[in-house]
């Protein structure tokens, strides 16, 4: 396959999106519409460079990191669990938990009720104060493009289908609900310890692009990843 | 008998009035003090006397009938309400079992055509013949009304409040799907009781058709063909029927039935969870959120040249030294580790200017090297640093503009608050 590298006019952009962990929906109609419209060049020019562009037909573009290595981190877990805990609660008040969470919106201001309800469950994922719930949850669905905030109303995006598939493939999982009834340990997976480790490290830096130089944010991030390979090493 | 004038004039006339009172007889009677009121709403100019007049001239014409053992309860004369459905195409939705008794009802007048032909009876023929033709109208009429009724579930279950939970709001659909369309995608099968039925009646109009060609007419041809064809457009109407409902009910249907198993689905999750903790959920089932890589890429145009320069990636052939060969030249010299540099930053502490000292350092060092070691020496919590101003400076190979630091040594009170802080 031929890929004119002209055409794909926002490459740059969308490489730097997909690679920190972002998913690409027609909230960013720029970019979903470029790798809609472009999608067998992205999708050649990536797998090139050892990267899998997920296309999902539910509309929004990811991509999916190699299995080998791959972990399943805090931040998605606090975010699979936020995902369970909310469907519970709409369910329960007898509200539409797909209408919400496709599309829908939820209230800043209902997260309160949220937190003190499922405190239990909170505490699990380290999340116990509403600036928690915040900054630890929805935060980062918004920086991985599941969710947008507007004037303290989040707006659930197409890419929350992941989460909901969770639940799914949860519900289907018969060994899981066997479990529940026996006192056998579950076969929990090995997690690396990454409590301090961001889903994206690119956040890090972009946010302090306001308060220092591009140049500073460049070398700091360059340090953190060096950092990184000395503790590895 | 009622003079069918007069109703339809009445109805005509009092159109406006009715057409209200259709939706609120859609869903049950009306005593006749509700009556009086809804009809009062919408005539304020008249008087009790004049409502009392209009409600005893439906009443006269059969179009409002009081309702068994409630004489104050009255509803739509069903013929009627039946009749105002069709002209609002309002209906309700009928059973797969009426579909089923018209079609041995078919079969069965096929048989009395099939014996009247055999006696040679050309009267009784004819009689069973439109007897036949209008159960197959019936059959017609009742799909035609099924289809609207089936469009008006779906809206129903589409248009309503998001807000209550899919289960009732999808109620209406599912039990349709039970009672309607599943029976019916039974009985409109190929082997189904449906194509069976149409099979036989239109074999026997094919057989009389040829026979009165070769024993001679007892009918009219044409009264056969349009039956005939008509039983066609029964066959073909009865799949269209059933498709529409498919198309429009089955999403619904899949949106019930994944909304179900999505709430069932959390609800073990979280029961997992509270008993054994946040890693109870198998990874397999989050096969997704894998950590991304975190090598780091600056700026748009870096992010272009690194994606431009891997796309025309080519390897190299490696050269390794051969052992027994001697070293040319200087030998290379080891990389700094980050503890000599650490030294060396607090022996030459207070530093005016970080950047400018790393340069005298390192002269000939790499750019991004030299850039490391600015990031890594400024934050590292041995020192307290202040910012300059932005300035040039020129390493090896580039001109590099940056807010360098001044770095003097750290309080260690101050670092261990700033550690607790982080």
């Amino acid at each position: 396959m031929n890929i004119d590298l002209s055409e794909l006019s926002h490459l740059a952009p969308i490489f730097r999106e997909l690679f920190k962990g972002y998913h690409v929906s027609r909230r960013d109609p720029e970019l979903y519409t470029q790798l809609s419209n472009q999608q067998d060049q992205y999708r050649a020019l990536f797998k090139a460079l050892g990267f899998e562009l997920t296309c999902d037909p539910r509309g929004f573009y990811y991509f999916v990191p190699e299995q080998i290595g791959a972990q399943v981190n805090k931040t998605a877990q606090r975010l699979a669990l936020f995902t369970f805990i909310l469907v519970e609660h709409l369910a329960d008040q007898g509200r539409d938990p797909l209408a919400v969470l496709d599309g829908g919106s939820l209230g800043r201001d209902e997260l309160p009720a949220l937190l003190e309800k499922y405190r239990d469950l909170f505490v699990q994922a380290e999340v116990t104060t509403q600036d928690e719930l915040e900054e630890k949850v929805m935060r980062r669905l918004c920086q991985l493009g599941f969710a947008s905030e507007d004037n303290g109303i989040y707006r659930f995006l197409a890419p929350m289908h992941r989460f909901l598939d969770v639940c799914l493939s949860v519900q289907q999982d018969r060994d899981l609900a066997a479990s529940l009834h026996s006192n056998l340990p579950l076969p929990t997976p090995v997690l690396v310890d990454d409590e301090e480790e961001d889903i994206i490290r690119l956040d890090e830096a972009a946010v302090k692009v306001d308060e220092l130089s591009e140049e500073q944010a460049i070398s700091e991030a360059i340090a953190a990843e060096r950092a990184n390979q000395e503790v590895d090493a | 008998m009622i003079d069918p004038k007069r109703v339809l004039r009445a109805l005509a006339e009092h159109w406006t009035l009715l057409e209200p009172l259709c939706e609120h007889f859609d869903s049950g009677t009306l005593s006749l003090t509700e009556l009086r009121s809804q009809l009062s709403v919408q005539l304020p100019e008249s008087t009790p006397v004049d409502i009392t007049m209009l409600l005893d001239q439906w009443i006269r014409l059969d179009i409002l009938v009081p309702v068994a053992k409630s004489p104050n309860r009255f509803e739509l004369n069903a013929q009627i309400h039946d009749f105002l459905a069709y002209l609002r195409r309002e209906h309700r939705l009928g059973l797969c079992l009426e579909i089923e008794a018209y079609l041995r009802h078919l079969e069965r007048l096929a048989g009395y055509i099939k014996d009247a032909f055999e006696v040679r009876d050309a009267h009784d023929l004819a009689r069973q013949l439109r007897l036949l033709d209008m159960r197959v109208r019936d059959v017609l009429k009742k799909l035609l009304n099924d289809e609207q009724a089936l469009v008006a579930v779906a809206d129903r279950a589409k248009t309503s409040d998001r807000q209550i939970p899919l289960r009732q709001r999808y109620a209406e659909v599912l039990a349709t799907w039970d009672e309607y369309v599943e029976p019916m995608i039974q009985l409109v099968a190929a082997d189904g009781a449906f194509e069976q039925g149409v099979y036989r009646v239109e074999h026997v109009l094919l057989r009389l058709l040829s026979e009165q060609q070769r024993l001679g007419q007892l009918v009219d041809d044409d009264l056969l063909l349009r039956t005939h064809a008509r039983i066609l457009e029964m066959q073909t109407t009865a799949q269209l029927t059933l498709r529409r409902a498919r198309e429009l009910l089955l999403p619904l249907r899949e949106e019930a039935r994944r909304h179900n198993a999505v709430t069932r689905g959390a609800a073990l999750a979280l029961s997992a969870i509270r008993r054994k903790g946040l890693d109870a959920v198998p990874q397999a089932s989050m096969p997704m959120f894998s950590r991304p890589q975190s090598t780091f890429l600056g700026s748009a145009s870096q992010v272009e040249a690194y994606v431009y320069a891997l796309a025309r990636f080519e390897p190299k052939p490696a050269h390794f030294p051969k052992a027994s060969s001697s070293r040319k030249g200087q030998a290379p010299r080891a990389p700094r580790t980050a503890r000599e540099m650490l030294e060396r930053c607090e022996q030459a502490l207070p530093l005016p200017d970080l950047m400018a000292w790393l340069l005298e350092q390192e002269p000939n060092g790499a750019t991004d090297e030299l850039l490391y070691w600015f990031s890594r020496l400024s934050r590292d919590s041995r020192f307290q640093r202040d910012r300059l101003e932005r300035r040039e400076y020129l390493t090896a190979e580039h001109q590099v503009n940056l807010s360098s630091f001044a770095l003097i040594k750290s309080n260690p009170a101050s670092s261990k608050a700033e550690k607790s802080s982080v």
